[in-house]
């Protein structure tokens, strides 16, 4: 039998390292902010041509603002990004008129935000994933201890974080899409070390468990460990198939998530019941016993 | 025939049933108010964000503030940045916080010299709201006119309008919705005092008029767009009240100019050659037959209250979309099948009980949906296929517990699996659940369309692994379950 409660202060380890490389990149690589968070232009296009004879049709504009043109994978779809800055009609009708002046390229999809418009949007997001943070942790709360909701909420920080480092290293776009597949991240993550949680649960409960909070820990990851297994590798193989069968701007979603889902089962296994033992949970447990 | 007397059997006819009855409207080409729209992502089609400007209107609403306190309490005010200030060597002793509460206002501050008033935040977000929904109105007939009938429109926020309109876009959507249309007669004035002068860009024309317009735009009832020697025109027609103001303002002025102001732009200003009593006029002025139908559509359904800016603007075209559905029932499709053949390898019949429960977990999600008239986009199908994977997970999470309670030889070890997983299931799904519904709520776009699909998902799952699996799992025989090795 693993000894996983013994891990813990490598998994602490390990973690700690991951995220302070997720700080890292993203401090360097940032993160690649699609028109959602920044505003500007955004199209999608199918097309022949290869990305830097894209790149040529868009020579004749100002080249202070950015242009970014991004292949998506295993497609002939392209995303073109453009920067657009605030004041800019007619910035905007030379950009449409050169995209109608080249047939060759097929827009499937063209977007506008404005900036202040999209500023309104980080802040709505940020509002929406903090509220819904609350709601989880103080459902915990109510039916588990403190202890678990701190810790349920850690992990799941823990998860959404690191797949963000994710996104910046492979230079995924970040847009309202992938916060729904964060969300989905953090939905998986605290399912999974519910379920736990509620093993560790009813086996303290037990009056004739004498057992030590390590051993209890070690026993609920044991018998749900085949759940766990069972429950991420069903769905890992969902999203497989929707990676090579997703329409072509959804494909980096499944992707960022099959990675959520791995970091979401490491940090079940590893991290949410340790760091309840590290709330010092055993003595709860004991002064409730007698 | 035991599982005659089972509740769960005829629930889950039941179930069945209303899943058949609910969905079936769904491939029916007839129309029924019940069915699951597409979004923009899947159909294709146009969506405009809108934004109503809030300080434009904030200024007005000072405006009228301070005609009521002229008009009500014969109060000389002036607006002072965003307040209102009212000097003090008047009746400013009516100004008590009753009054100054019930015109939605609230004393900022109190001095000798006078008094400061700024309107109360929670009245002014409840005007913007009424307004935003006045304007709502407003751009629906427009777009009305132009004849787009399957366009669905709403209130975002305060301030904003989502304006969504499916397939083909017609060019002068964009024109005719971010037009304010306010348009003012003003007669000429030769004197500095009080007047403006307008001008027309295109033409040229300009002309120096009273400030303040003889007539307004409001008291329009009908315009349409007429042929005058071959030239289109904008014939208009106004209310009683506007047709004898405007008898009088050209009888007075027979031989004056007067400008027609459109934005603050001059559209053109023609001689008054003698009183027009009828009610009616022409605007005639360098019109193509779509702009000049445009002017007309504005002018009818009225002015927007404050200036609109589009803040958003998305196209989709119809092929991705299609493309997008139909790659994602195939993946669906795929992922359900070696699903089903994963779950049957390691738990041979309660495998197959799975395969059925997420089939029939997907019928509850569709019926639900059609019933809500939901809209569903491709984030929201992702909301789905998170919905199957919580599905199996509980199927799971009850098979190793019947598994378990087996092997410890708890007594009735089938029904105490399912109870003790079952409480598992409801902690772990409603934290989701809950989570889910303050996206909902907060949440904007495809946020929205990911949580509703994950809300009705969770619900639909609990549901079917209560009713049907529990069902399945009763009647099968421990024997072939294949869950007591």
């Amino acid at each position: 039998m693993i000894n996983f409660y013994s891990y813990k202060n490598k998994s602490y380890l390990a973690s700690s390292i991951l995220i302070i490389l997720t700080v890292i990149i993203i401090f360097f690589k940032g993160l690649n902010l699609g028109i959602d968070f920044k505003g500007g232009l955004n199209f999608e296009v199918r097309s022949n041509l290869s990305n830097d004879q894209i790149l040529n049709v868009f020579q004749d504009i100002n080249r202070d603002r950015e242009i970014i043109v991004k292949k998506e994978i295993g497609s002939d779809v392209y995303t073109i990004r453009i920067e657009t800055g605030d004041d800019n009609a007619s910035f905007i009708e030379e950009i449409i008129q050169i995209i109608k002046d080249h047939p060759e390229m097929e827009v499937l999809i063209s977007e506008y935000i404005e900036p202040t418009f999209s500023d309104e949007l980080i802040k709505n997001s940020l509002y929406a994933m903090a509220s819904s943070l609350l709601v989880i942790a103080f459902y915990i709360w109510i039916r588990f201890d403190w202890q678990f909701a701190a810790s349920g909420i850690f992990a799941l920080l823990h998860d959404v974080f690191i797949a963000i480092g994710f996104m910046s290293l492979f230079n995924i776009e970040f847009n309202l899409t992938m916060i729904a597949a964060l969300l989905l991240i953090a939905g998986y993550s605290i399912n999974d070390t519910i379920v736990l949680f509620d093993r560790l649960r009813t086996i303290t409960s037990d009056e004739d468990n004498k057992d030590t909070f390590s051993d209890n820990v070690n026993k609920s990851i044991k018998l749900n460990l085949r759940r766990t297994i069972l429950t991420s590798f069903t769905t890992i193989l969902a999203l497989i198939c929707l990676v090579i069968l997703a329409p072509v701007n959804l494909t980096e979603m499944p992707i960022v998530f099959i990675f959520g889902v791995c970091i979401g089962t490491y940090s079940s296994l590893f991290l949410a019941l340790g760091i309840v033992g590290d709330f010092n949970y055993e003595a709860v447990l004991r002064a409730r016993d007698s | 025939m035991t599982f005659l007397k089972q509740w769960r059997f005829w629930l889950s006819l039941l179930l069945v049933g209303f899943c058949f009855y609910f969905i079936q409207p769904n491939f029916n080409s007839k129309n029924s108010d019940f069915k699951i729209n597409f979004g923009l992502d899947i159909q294709g089609g146009y969506s405009y964000l809108l934004e109503l400007n809030e300080n434009e209107f904030k200024q007005n609403l000072l405006i009228k503030t301070i005609q009521v306190l002229e008009n009500s309490y014969s109060l000389q005010s002036e607006i002072f940045e965003d307040q209102i200030y009212v000097p003090s060597g008047q009746n400013i002793e009516d100004l008590n916080n009753m009054v100054v509460q019930s015109l939605g206002l609230e004393v900022v501050d109190r001095s000798d010299d006078g008094i400061y008033l700024g309107i109360l935040e929670q009245s002014f977000n409840q005007s913007l709201s009424e307004m935003t929904l006045n304007a709502v109105e407003i751009v629906r007939s427009r777009v009305d006119f132009l004849g787009n009938k399957e366009l669905s429109i709403q209130k975002v926020g305060l301030n904003k309008i989502l304006l969504e309109i499916p397939g083909d876009l017609d060019n002068n959507v964009k024109d005719v919705i971010s037009k304010t249309a306010k348009l003012t007669l003003h007669i000429e004035k030769r004197t500095l005092v009080n007047s403006k002068v307008f001008l027309n860009e295109e033409t040229g024309e300009e002309v120096r008029v009273q400030e303040i317009p003889n007539l307004t735009g409001d008291y329009i009832q009908d315009a349409s767009l007429q042929y005058n020697q071959n030239e289109p025109v904008v014939a208009f027609s106004f209310n009683k009240e506007g047709s004898d103001l405007f008898a009088k303002m050209t009888s007075e002025n027979v031989g004056s100019r007067f400008a027609i102001v459109l934005d603050g732009g001059l559209i053109t200003a023609p001689v008054i050659r003698e009183a027009i009593t009828g009610g009616s006029g022409q605007i005639s002025g360098n019109f193509t037959n779509e702009s000049a139908n445009n002017l007309a559509i504005i002018l009818k359904s009225g002015s927007l209250p404050t200036e609109i800016k589009i803040i958003q603007e998305k196209q989709v075209g119809p092929t991705l979309g299609r493309e997008g559905v139909q790659k994602g029932i195939y993946a669906s499709l795929i992922a359900l099948i070696a699903i089903t053949l994963f779950m049957i390898a390691y738990y041979k019949v309660s495998g197959l009980f799975t395969t059925l429960t997420i089939v029939s977990c997907l019928g509850l999600l569709f019926a639900f949906m059609t019933l809500l008239n939901t809209t569903l986009t491709l984030p929201g199908v992702i909301g789905i296929v998170l919905t199957i994977g919580m599905c199996v997970d509980a199927n799971v999470l009850v098979f190793e517990r019947i598994r378990e309670n087996f092997k410890n030889s708890t007594e009735n070890p089938k029904h105490e699996g399912f109870n003790s997983a079952y409480v598992t299931i409801l902690d772990s799904n409603l934290t989701t659940l809950f989570a889910a519904i303050f996206l909902f709520a907060f949440g904007f776009g495809p946020i929205r369309g990911f949580s509703i699909s994950l809300i009705i998902g969770i619900i639909s799952s609990l549901i079917v692994t209560y009713v049907i699996l529990k069902f399945f799992i009763n009647v099968t025989s421990e024997k072939y379950l294949g869950l007591n090795k």
